[in-house]
């Protein structure tokens, strides 16, 4: 069921957005750079003061211990400060940064056009929010400041050893391509290796979650010895990818540390004969071999930090990706004359070549209330959809007032026909929120009404909190059937003129649901319903009835009519109803 | 290193976090001590370097060059032993950490499969999450920071002692002076705690936000409200900016105090040095190597406090699993044996005869839930099955017997096919005749690999609808003795639940079912209706009869049709 709808942006596009983020404020990088630069400065005085202390110590010049210590100090509390203020400015920088990246998402998944949200379901795009919002958290947070400080720290190092002396530090060179193919060897290969690891290590935890979510299905069908199997399997899939991202370090970390070495000895040893031959001095040997000691932990950070950069990078695809679903409407000037809703010879195909609709034509009447019924998988949904504009027909036309409904602005379209359909998701926040979705200006008499025209008014105001009860995940759960009510009521309060209902009451204990469906139809009288029914009453009491099978319309007319032509509408009313009859199947 | 998951997890020790930890730490005694082994030799490797680089820069000032090539000589060997005692101490503290997290994974997982359906009466989804997300990682680190913890002990102890036959006052400075620096940093680590806690709870409520838009995303697109959503999470997210910013204030100050005290220590160190030097106590190198010895100790100290931080939070950790591990079943069964038969619910007075299509009827949904529930042996009750009663069987033998299977059973990740057929044994054309008898042969017509397609999310890319109707299919082919359906059909439409009614008692022939409902779809199919009003029978017969005969089982049944 991986259905990968939702595209992925390209190394390009991740390379500019990239670049555009990092020069967006100048300013702020520029200072927390110089800071930065400005630390490592400081730390880099005490392996010279040292280095002059030994050559002051070997030619016996006098040497005032206090104030050589006391600078000693004074540096590295000079570089103590001045790193709190640079890692608090990039901390800063970064998460105004990361704030925005994260806002530009949602704000692009809010705009996502509603055939893909309908198409791609939630499951890639919950990923997307959490996991590579996460993702890019830790890279924002830690990887690119890590990174940053790391390559200033190294470039004023490297720096300050040719100030000492470029000869010294000619030899210590060779550590460089060990450092470097060894890295470039790794960093091929790891970020698979991490991706891989991470996603057995997620299918893992995910496994468990799942048997002890599913506990009781677990007992009841048995399956103990299959989740244990599967808990197993899980397992080795994650030690194996853990395995071969452990081989890669086995072979890079004992390279780049002897890496690292290399330059300390060889400043030792090529300085301390080029002093021999008095070609440098003591100091310059001291200090340099220092310097080469402490151009280790930069470097280090910097190799540590770099895959993480590029499992940020596989993120920040992923989510500007989301930004590149073309557009499914293209709004015209078109504009509708009236409310009357007209489906012509309609095809439609959520897969090329095969049409779930086959030449539908439909008219429906400002007003009146239509209910489609028909089996699972005939087409009623979609063409629910195709009314409420969502998808655009494959052929043929929709239209309302005569526009069609797909070249409607998304804001005109929906003043014109909203759907509801039979999932009830409460959003987070207050049931106030909850109900002021599609009208937030709404005062509280109109929401009172509104819940009483769906039969709720008594459940919330038996609320402790009332309309103030905080609600969704982590407040109050709502039942389901509370929820299609709520998911109603925002639909009475939105006030469109066309609404097409896709089992809206399906979660509904049945008696309830009838009187619910009653109190509905009085507050919305006047109003075009389309009612995709689920309940064979809700057909009862429609002005017109449509049975949809295998993508056409088999039969339409009044409740009466259809059950005194006697054909498989008729059938489905007898049996429901209890009189006896031959059964459709 | 052995392969892991180890095939026998063993039976934990719960008596205590700590009990557990020990238990967990004993059940890889061997890769733990040898992974103490390399850490100290790592370490050790490294305290010394000072010294030798001491020892050079000595040989440089006495342009001593056999003694100059012997120290690199030395220092280059220090370095080759450093990187493999490196490598071989990450392994092993890889190797220790997945082995602790994989068995704590097993254990848990065995376990909440034996606890069944006690688990989620006893505990929170959260507390259970937790566990995923990050105790069996918790509990991990605590294994794998013993390792570099034990290597650090010893090298502070290490350069202690070095400095201590150097001049008694620097290395008692150095042995009282480290724990000091480490303890003073303490006082950031309060308020850096709770602000990260805040930014933590913050981030979580973002992501909810981020999770509860996508969700709710189609109803939205439906209706329109986008803007709302897209001002409340900018807010959100700018209350999480200012919660990291005020994270890195303190982290910040932590950041340069990690700096500056060591600092101090390096410039004290340093000047008794040079005192010694200048005095001509020591060799000038020697003097490097104080330098050197102040600057190594930074590490093993932040690793000190790594350690302390990692065994609290394992602790933690360990004392959540083994919340979960200590959890005994609600319902437990006997030794009995029964030859099946009639299952018969006393309180209720609902009977189930061997081989019909029963319906259950109930005036509040809720009733027949709790009949289900006794009659399956989820709770406890007055049931008998055949002559015997039912709490005497062992519960496995009930479970396999007996079926209930209800709306909140969920399918599970995998491949379609596999995940329908749990018993593992249906052939191909069972299948085909399950998914035909729950009207759910077109669900997996449609999938683009049919019965291949691999079942994801727990089923939510079906429809409510559609999951019942595979979920139906499952305990079709299940096909257990006595079969109970708990609403099989509250969200399938009218057409498909009449064809499901007809279906079933052909899929069920000669089994015994029961299935409540309320729908007269279904109830007009079966063999015999009762009728449950206040939790007990009041009037069963044909669906017909009742229907004349109980004006009450015609309101519950008509949904007060007029």
């Amino acid at each position: 069921m991986a259905r990968e709808i939702l595209p992925v942006a390209d190394r390009k596009q991740v390379r500019a957005y990239a670049r555009r983020l990092t020069l967006k404020y100048p300013r702020a990088l520029a200072t927390a750079l110089a800071l930065h630069g400005l630390a490592a400065v400081a730390g880099l005085v005490v392996p010279w003061q040292l280095g002059r202390l030994v050559e002051d110590i070997q030619h016996g010049t006098p040497v005032n211990v206090a104030v050589v210590a006391a600078a000693i100090g004074v540096f590295l509390l000079l570089q103590g400060v001045l790193t709190r203020y640079a890692v608090l400015a990039s901390a800063k920088l970064g998460e105004k940064v990361l704030a925005e990246l994260r806002e530009e998402f949602v704000d692009r998944v809010l705009g996502l056009p509603l055939s893909t949200v309908e198409r791609a379901g939630s499951g890639d795009l919950i990923t997307r929010t959490s996991r590579d919002v996460d993702a890019l958290s830790r890279t924002v947070r830690h990887a690119v400041p890590e990174t940053l400080i790391a390559v200033v720290t190294f470039t004023i190092t490297i720096g300050a050893l040719l100030l000492v002396s470029p000869l010294i530090m000619l030899p210590m060179l060779v550590a460089g391509p060990m450092i470097a193919i060894s890295t470039r060897w790794y960093l091929r290969r790891a970020r698979d290796g991490y991706l891989r690891e991470n996603a057995a290590y997620a299918d893992m935890t995910e496994g468990l979650a799942e048997t002890v979510e599913g506990a009781r299905a677990v007992e009841a069908l048995g399956l103990r010895e299959r989740r244990r199997l599967r808990t197993d399997r899980d397992i080795a899939r994650s030690y194996a990818a853990e395995r071969y991202t452990l081989r890669l370090r086995t072979t890079w970390y004992p390279a780049v540390e002897l890496g690292y070495v290399i330059p300390v000895v060889a400043a030792l040893l090529v300085g301390g004969l080029f002093y021999t031959n008095s070609w440098v001095e003591l100091d310059q040997v001291t200090t340099a071999t220092l310097y080469a000691q402490q151009l280790i932990d930069p470097l280090d950070r910097f190799l540590m930090w770099i895959d993480e950069l590029q499992v940020g990078a596989a993120s920040m695809a992923r989510l500007l990706g989301v930004a590149n679903v073309p557009d499914d409407r293209s709004a015209t000037t078109a504009r509708p004359a009236g409310e009357l809703l007209e489906a012509t010879d309609v095809r439609y195909a959520y897969r090329e070549g095969r049409d779930v609709l086959h030449g539908v034509s439909l008219t429906v009447r400002p007003g009146e209330r239509l209910a489609m019924v028909g089996p699972s998988g005939a087409g009623k949904s979609t063409l629910g959809r195709l009314l409420a504009g969502i998808h655009g027909p494959r052929t043929g036309s929709v239209t309302v007032g005569g526009a069609p409904l797909v070249e409607l602005p998304l804001d005109a379209l929906r003043g014109h026909v909203a759907l509801v359909t039979q999932e009830h998701h409460v959003f987070k926040g207050t049931l106030r929120d909850n109900l002021l979705i599609a009208r937030p200006d709404a005062p509280d008499p109109a929401v009172l009404k509104a819940l009483e025209a769906v039969d709720a008014l008594d459940w919330v105001q038996g609320l402790p909190s009332g309309l103030d009860t905080e609600v969704g995940s982590g407040g109050l759960a709502v039942p389901p059937a509370q929820a299609q009510q709520l998911a109603l009521a925002r639909l009475v309060l939105a006030d469109p003129h066309t609404l097409v209902l896709d089992e809206a009451t399906s979660l509904i204990d049945p008696r309830a649901a009838r009187h619910l469906e009653r109190s509905l139809a009085a507050v919305l009288e006047g109003r075009t319903v389309i009612a995709i029914a689920h309940r064979l009453y809700t057909a009862h009491d429609a002005d017109r009835v449509a049975v949809v099978e295998d993508g056409r319309i088999s039969e339409l007319g009044a409740h009466e009519d259809l059950v005194a032509e006697g054909g498989s509408y008729a059938a489905l009313w007898r049996s429901w109803h209890g009189t006896p009859t031959a059964t459709p199947s | 290193m052995r392969s892991l998951p180890e095939a026998d997890s063993g039976v934990p020790d719960i008596r205590s976090p700590l009990h557990y930890l020990w238990w967990t730490a004993r059940r890889q005694t061997l890769p733990l001590l040898m992974g103490i082994g390399f850490a100290i030799l790592w370490m050790l490797v490294q305290a010394l370097m000072p010294a030798v680089l001491g020892k050079g820069i000595d040989a440089v000032t006495a342009k001593d060059t056999e003694g100059l090539l012997l120290w690199s000589g030395v220092l280059l060997g220090l370095g080759l032993i450093q990187a493999l005692s490196g490598i071989m101490r990450h392994r092993m503290a890889v190797y220790n950490w997945l082995a602790a997290a994989y068995r704590t994974v097993q254990l848990t997982s065995k376990h909440a499969a034996k606890l069944g359906a006690t688990l989620p009466k006893r505990l929170s989804t959260g507390e259970v999450v937790s566990v995923g997300n990050s105790d069996i990682a918790h509990i991990g680190n605590a294994m794998d920071i013993l390792l570099r913890g034990t290597g650090s002990v010893l090298a502070i102890v290490a350069v202690t002692v070095i400095l201590i036959s150097a001049s008694l006052p620097l290395g008692l400075l150095v042995l009282f002076g480290v724990p000091i620096m480490a303890a003073a940093v303490g006082p950031l680590l309060r308020p850096l705690h709770r602000r990260q806690q805040a930014q933590r709870e913050l981030s979580g409520e973002l992501s909810t936000r981020a999770a509860d838009i996508v969700a709710g995303l189609r109803v939205l697109r439906g209706i329109g409200g986008e803007q709302v959503f897209a001002d409340r999470y900018r807010s959100g997210s700018q209350r999480l900016r200012q919660a990291g910013v005020r994270v890195s204030v303190v982290e910040s100050v932590l950041e340069g105090a990690q700096i500056v005290l060591p600092g101090l220590l390096i410039a004290i160190v340093t000047g008794i040095g040079a005192t010694f030097a200048v005095a001509g106590d020591i060799p000038t190198g020697q003097l490097v190597s104080f330098y050197l010895y102040a600057v190594f100790l930074i590490g093993p100290m932040r690793t000190l406090t790594e350690a302390a931080d990692k065994l609290t939070k394992g602790h933690v950790a360990a004392g959540r699993v083994i919340g979960i591990l200590s959890i005994e079943p609600e319902v437990t069964g006997g030794t009995g044996t029964s030859e099946g038969g009639v299952l018969r619910d006393s309180y209720s007075g609902v009977t189930l005869q061997p081989g019909m299509l029963t319906a259950v009827a109930a005036a509040e949904p809720d009733d027949a839930i709790v009949i289900a529930d006794r009659l399956g042996r989820y709770a406890d009750g007055d049931v008998t099955f055949g002559t015997v009663e039912l709490r005497t069987l062992p519960i496995e033998e009930v479970r396999s017997r007996i079926l209930v299977a209800d709306n909140g059973a969920r399918l599970f990740n995998g491949r379609l096919r596999d995940e329908l057929d749990v018993r593992g044994k249906a052939t191909d054309e069972e299948v085909r005749r399950a998914l035909h008898a729950a009207c759910a042969t077109d669900i997996v017509e449609a999938l683009p690999d049919g019965l291949d397609a691999e079942v994801a999310e727990a089923g939510r890319e079906f429809s409510g609808g559609q999951q019942q109707r595979l979920r139906l299919a499952r305990a079709l082919l299940a096909d257990p003795e006595v079969l109970i359906l708990v609403e099989p059909t509250s969200a399938v439409d009218a057409h498909s639940e009449a064809r499901i009614a007809e279906r079933l008692a052909e899929a069920r022939a000669g089994r015994t079912t029961m299935i409540c409902t309320t729908s007269p779809l279904v109830l007009d199919r079966v063999d015999h209706v009762m009728y449950v009003a206040d939790g007990r029978v009041l009037a069963e017969g044909t669906h017909r009869q009742l229907l004349d005969s109980s004006p009450e089982y015609a309101a519950t049944v008509t949904r007060g049709e007029d």
